[in-house]
């Protein structure tokens, strides 16, 4: 199949604008975007990148400096250097050279990578013609396009404060990123990536990262603080990485993950909150319910900052309901709604037609399972591990905590309106419903909302913990005189 | 229905809210005193443009000479681009004014309401759109709430 025309492609656009449904999106998926769909596992993930002729890359002498002394700082065991020792963003291409699985999914408009480190995916507008980047972030902002069976991203916008790889191979604001991705005849996944950084590299190089399939590989709600305060390091690193040519040829792909959406979608696309909402009035506390916020509000009263799950970079998905914040990616397929967060940062998964597994896991963001009715998409969420606030009063939840949201598209496709139903018997006497409303969003990518990224210390010394898993893992310290501010993280069990 | 008047009785809080957007997202106001402001000048150590907050350190001359190191949140990397600021507006050695809100605690720390740079050109800090802020005029508590507004969930 050849990839759709950009005729096509508006026609797409403009169908998902008016909100029909039931038209069959003609362009569907190529056969190379097909292949590309599912969740894949780093062949290597290598800790230092060398060009695709194995060399060292072609550094300038002064980047060359930078490098060697990170590279001595690495032998100490201080990483600093690098965000992820922290939990805050690992960047492109470093996420890529991550121990953790991805995940591909795409619909008509965009391809969304969701990578299974602390909930970071970034999300590739196939749309035409450059973006300008307005400021940096550390995923950038990546455009697509296929040729023939492959996807080509081009990525400019790139913060300078994340590194390449672990070894701190750096870059500066100049880079542009050149994947290049295809499905190799063994099975695999390759991305050839073209580093164009004329700040620190003499001339563009090329680096290639491969990746298989692994039927047992699940991307999971990872959440690097509690990795971090069990005493884990923010990134796992697997003793016993397979080489390129140790991989296992292709499994059969998760049919859970695989078929774009064939018909035309009713959410697909970029949304905002109409208004941003902190706070749920008039909720039915129980006693017990109310013995949590009078005991918040008193800590508050006394001077006391309040910090919750959301403020910990903890936040349940609870608070994606309650407290909609920024910009909301959605893709939609056959078997499932993806909702990809800004701020928080998370990735929900709503699975189309299935059931809620007879024992769950408990987690942050819950077990969800929707249905349409007519119009309406009808989402179930159960398995909430009990770790996330209702509101700026710091409302509680507990693990018995069941959501039902209610997602109606507006007649002109332009905004949507969610009714969220409360359930939690032991902090509420009966449920209740608060209702929020998305807009359609002008804009191409999300912006970034790393939450770890500057945890510092000032916010932290007035603090009153909601629930003692909420203390910060890592905080910045400023530094004496001119000596520049470093984090300091502690590693004890809580 | 009685929607449309808790909404009206929260609109001033609400209004605060939208107004601050992300900066207010990680922490309390209840950090800062609105209700005070404070002018510093001095030069820029580092700008870290960074979430959940931005913030400069800005070394200043205490009274007795002797160096002084404020920290002062400037916003968040989303918002302040919708003010004009871009991530290269402040450089560390540039000299500035600043108009701040300070910390409660008495430490050298506040929430930027206004940056001057030596030729006179100005930048805005994010607490520059709440007005008097939480501390000032009180907005309206949650219905039910006895707690004062604390903007950051």
């Amino acid at each position: 199949m050849r990839r759709p025309n950009h005729l096509m492609l508006l026609l797409c656009v403009a169908a998902l604008a008016t909100g029909a449904s039931g038209a069959q999106d003609k362009a569907g998926p190529t056969g190379g975007q097909e292949s590309l769909l599912g969740i894949w596992v780093p062949d290597s993930a290598p800790r230092a990148l060398l060009t695709a002729g194995g060399k060292a890359p072609p550094l300038t002498a002064e980047a060359s400096k930078l490098y060697a002394e990170r590279r001595q700082r690495l032998a100490r065991g201080d990483a600093a250097f690098d965000p992820t020792s922290w939990c805050a963003g690992p960047g492109m291409p470093r996420i890529l050279t991550m121990q953790y699985p991805l995940e591909i999914r795409a619909d008509a408009n965009r391809i969304a990578f969701i990578h299974g480190w602390y909930r970071w995916f970034r999300t590739v507008d196939m749309g035409a013609g450059a973006v300008d980047p307005p400021l940096p972030l550390t995923m950038g902002f990546p455009v697509g396009h296929w040729e023939k069976d492959t996807l080509v991203i081009r990525t400019v916008g790139l913060i300078d404060t994340t590194v390449m790889d672990a070894s701190g191979l750096p870059h500066s604001e100049q880079l542009t990123l050149t994947e290049r991705l295809r499905v190799l005849p063994d099975g695999r996944l390759e991305d050839r990536i073209t580093i164009d950084d004329p700040e620190n590299y003499t001339q563009p190089w090329e680096t290639v990262v491969t990746f298989h399939r692994d039927a047992a590989a699940r991307v999971t709600d990872d959440v690097c603080p509690d990795r971090m305060a069990s005493g884990a390091p923010a990134e796992q690193v697997s003793p016993a990485r397979k080489s390129a040519s140790q991989s296992k040829p292709a499994a059969p792909q998760r049919t859970t993950t695989a078929k774009p959406i064939g018909t035309v979608a009713h959410f697909s696309g970029v949304w905002e909150p109409k208004t941003f909402g902190f706070m749920v009035p008039n909720a039915p506390l129980s006693p017990a319910g109310q013995e949590v916020v009078t005991r918040n509000a008193a800590a508050m009263q006394g001077g006391k900052i309040m910090q919750t799950a959301w403020v910990s970079c903890r936040p349940g998905a609870v608070s994606t309901m309650t407290m909609p914040r920024e910009k909301i990616v959605i893709l939609e397929s056959a078997d499932e709604v993806t909702l990809l967060f800004e701020m928080p940062r998370m990735v929900r998964r709503v699975r189309l037609n299935g059931s809620h597994p007879a024992s769950l896991e408990s987690s942050y963001v819950g077990d969800s399972i929707g249905r349409w009715e007519g119009g309406t998409l009808v989402v179930d969420t159960l398995g909430f591990n009990g770790y996330a606030e209702l509101d700026a009063r710091g409302q509680p939840t507990s693990a018995r905590l069941h959501t039902v949201e209610r997602f109606t598209p507006s007649a002109d496709g332009n905004s949507i309106d969610i009714e969220t139903t409360i359930e939690d018997p032991e902090y509420y006497t009966q449920p209740f419903t608060i209702k929020r409303s998305w807009k359609k969003s002008p804009a191409r990518h999300p912006f970034e909302y790393d939450c770890m990224e500057n945890p510092r210390q000032e916010d932290f010394e007035n603090a009153y913990y909601v629930r003692e898993r909420y203390r910060p893992v890592c905080m910045r310290v400023e530094g004496a005189g001119m000596e520049l501010s470093k984090m300091v993280c502690r590693r004890e069990q809580e | 229905m009685n929607s449309g008047l808790r909404i009206k009785s929260m609109l001033p809080w609400i209004m605060a809210v939208c107004l601050t957007r992300a900066a207010t997202a990680h922490h309390s106001t209840a950090e800062f005193d609105y209700t005070r402001q404070v002018t510093i000048k001095g030069t820029v150590k580092e700008v870290q443009w960074t979430n959940p907050h931005s913030y400069i350190q800005l070394i200043t001359d205490g009274d007795a000479g002797q160096k002084i190191q404020w920290s002062v949140e400037i916003g968040s990397p989303s918002l302040n681009i919708n003010m004009g600021w871009r991530k290269n507006s402040v450089k560390a050695g540039d000299v500035v004014t600043m108009l701040l809100s300070p910390a409660r605690n008495g430490k050298p720390y506040g929430t930027l309401r206004v940056l001057t740079f030596s030729d006179g050109q100005k930048l805005d800090g994010v607490a520059a759109r709440v007005g008097a802020g939480p501390g000032g005029p009180p907005p309206a508590p949650a219905p039910g709430s006895a707690t004062p507004p604390n903007k950051g969930p």
